[in-house]
């Protein structure tokens, strides 16, 4: 489904090689359950989710996020092969999780905004354009093996 | 309904953008065109050339109208009705692309406010705007 150019790989890995993923991922998460609080169904056991500092404070939402974006950072090492990358995935969070697929694209598009936070100017419009793609490309993979 | 602590973040963030409305728009406009390419339909005198002075010009309008939303927040409708009735009669924008509109709105926010747009100013900016867009599409049908 997405064709990555050489562009978007070069834009996709070299600021991906700057991201600190202990932070950016108790970020991402914890930005996604507040700016839509719906999120927060899937995330009872986690414990305390009562305002936005409980959220960003809260070491499962951290812990959580770590692991997603852990997880994303092999897709970056995969781009040409997305699907096979997140095969398993899709089927637990399909079989198991049961998480609408709408969560991977809102959860992308956080990961967008923080990106912006973190690299200002540099993130220019191309390349926000190659990490929506990235991030629409690994939602389509996760919900790839939906039935 | 937006909560004061809402109304607050929202207002703190527009006095950082009033002003600078012509170049936040058309960093918009442009991020727009450049992420999303279907919607330069939406603008074909605009974003066929992609010239900075219509850009500046066209971001300016756009931002100055969410100015307005901002200082009307508790009566959207009434504020934003001439627009409601030109993006239901004449511009027709299908509703799907304002999501993609708003996403591009935070980034922009994002980028320029860095650490100081905090997850709070986040949050209500996303409520605002998708409300604004609900007006902007209520007379559609």
């Amino acid at each position: 489904m997405s064709n990555f150019t050489a562009e978007d790989k070069a834009a996709i890995t070299s600021l991906w090689a700057k991201v600190n993923v202990e932070d950016a991922g108790g970020e991402t998460l914890g930005r996604l359950l507040v700016v839509y609080p719906w999120t927060q169904r899937f995330f009872d056991s986690f414990g305390s989710l009562s305002s936005p500092s409980a959220i960003m404070g809260n070491p499962k939402v951290k812990a959580h996020g770590v692991k997603v974006l852990t997880s994303l950072g092999e897709a970056i090492k995969n781009l040409d092969d997305l699907k096979g990358t997140f095969g398993q995935l899709s089927e637990l969070h399909c079989d198991k999780l049961h998480v609408d697929p709408e969560n991977f694209r809102l959860l992308g598009n956080v990961l967008v905004t923080v990106l912006a936070i973190l690299y200002g100017k540099e993130f220019t419009p191309e390349v926000q354009a190659s990490w929506q793609k990235m991030v629409a490309g690994v939602a389509s993979a996760l919900a790839s093996r939906y039935h | 309904m937006l909560s004061a602590q809402e109304r607050a973040q929202i207002t703190q963030v527009w006095d950082l953008i009033a002003g600078h409305e012509a170049q936040f728009g058309a960093e918009l406009l442009l991020r727009l065109f450049t992420v999303y390419p279907s919607t330069k339909g939406y603008f074909p005198h605009l974003s066929a050339c992609q010239d900075a002075a219509q850009l500046l010009s066209h971001g300016q309008r756009m931002l100055a109208a969410v100015g307005a939303a901002v200082q009307h927040m508790d009566n959207l409708r009434a504020a934003l009705s001439p627009l409601a009735d030109l993006h239901a009669l004449v511009l027709r924008v299908d509703p799907a692309n304002f999501p993609l509109l708003i996403q591009c709105f935070q980034v922009v926010l994002a980028s320029h406010l860095q650490a100081e747009f905090t997850v709070e100013m986040q949050a209500a900016w996303d409520k605002f705007l998708t409300g604004v867009a609900v007006v902007l599409t209520e007379k559609y049908r």
